[in-house]
């Protein structure tokens, strides 16, 4: 187990004021910094995405995913330097579970749907199993 | 009591049982990126649905929720829709 450090990953939303080139120039002045402080493990670009709903009068930024590892203090001052930047929109940082790596990939809101009839079917026969048991 | 038919507990409202859909799937965290599955989880107007409603169990309403609202805070998911 690796001393003191954690598994984070961060999403950082930039303004889509900024175009392709300065949102990629401002991630990746981010990267350079978490990569002062750990280590930059995976990046994941999702490009242009529209709002859920408007955010300064915006309506689409750019979603940038990186997951990374560093010791815990410095999530604060990450976002400290997330709070001070321009042209940052929104941004989260989680702490991730090793046990829970299971990389999945971000979903455009097109993304197939599943497993709703399974539960159902799974639903039904549960059902009838305590009806058969009594 | 032991003995009281299951019929009495429901008191006359059919209906099959739900099961969650996280335990169906042996799901140990819910992501928050995963849009499309937190979708139906939400009404239309944007709100959580009740474990009541969607038969989510406690524990994984409670994980649920946590992901819902970290999407909304990056405008993955509404907060409300008018």
């Amino acid at each position: 187990m690796a001393e003191g450090k954690n598994l984070y990953e961060t999403v950082i939303v930039t303004s889509a004021k900024l175009g392709e080139e300065g949102s990629a120039a401002l991630v990746e002045r981010f990267k350079t910094l978490i990569a002062e402080h750990g280590t930059v493990q995976s990046v994941d670009d999702w490009g242009k995405r529209r709002f859920a709903y408007p955010i300064n009068k915006q309506n689409e930024g750019y979603y940038t995913l990186i997951n990374f590892e560093s010791g815990p203090e410095f999530t604060a001052e990450l976002d400290r330097r997330y709070q001070i930047t321009d042209g940052i929109v929104r941004t989260l940082i989680v702490k991730r579970d090793p046990r829970h790596i299971a990389p999945k990939k971000p979903q455009k809101p097109q993304a197939q749907e599943d497993g709703g009839i399974d539960v159902e079917a799974i639903a039904v026969e549960a059902v009838a199993e305590t009806e058969s048991a009594e | 009591m032991p003995d009281r038919p299951e019929r009495e507990v429901r008191r006359g409202r059919k209906g099959r049982r739900k099961v969650c859909g996280f335990c169906v799937d042996r799901a140990e965290f819910i992501d928050y990126k995963d849009v499309a599955k937190l979708r139906r989880f939400i009404s239309e107007r944007g709100k959580i649905l009740p474990r009541r409603v969607t038969g989510t169990c406690a524990h994984h309403q409670r994980a649920l929720t946590v992901a819902i609202k970290r999407a909304r805070h990056l405008a993955l998911l509404p907060y409300t829709s008018d």
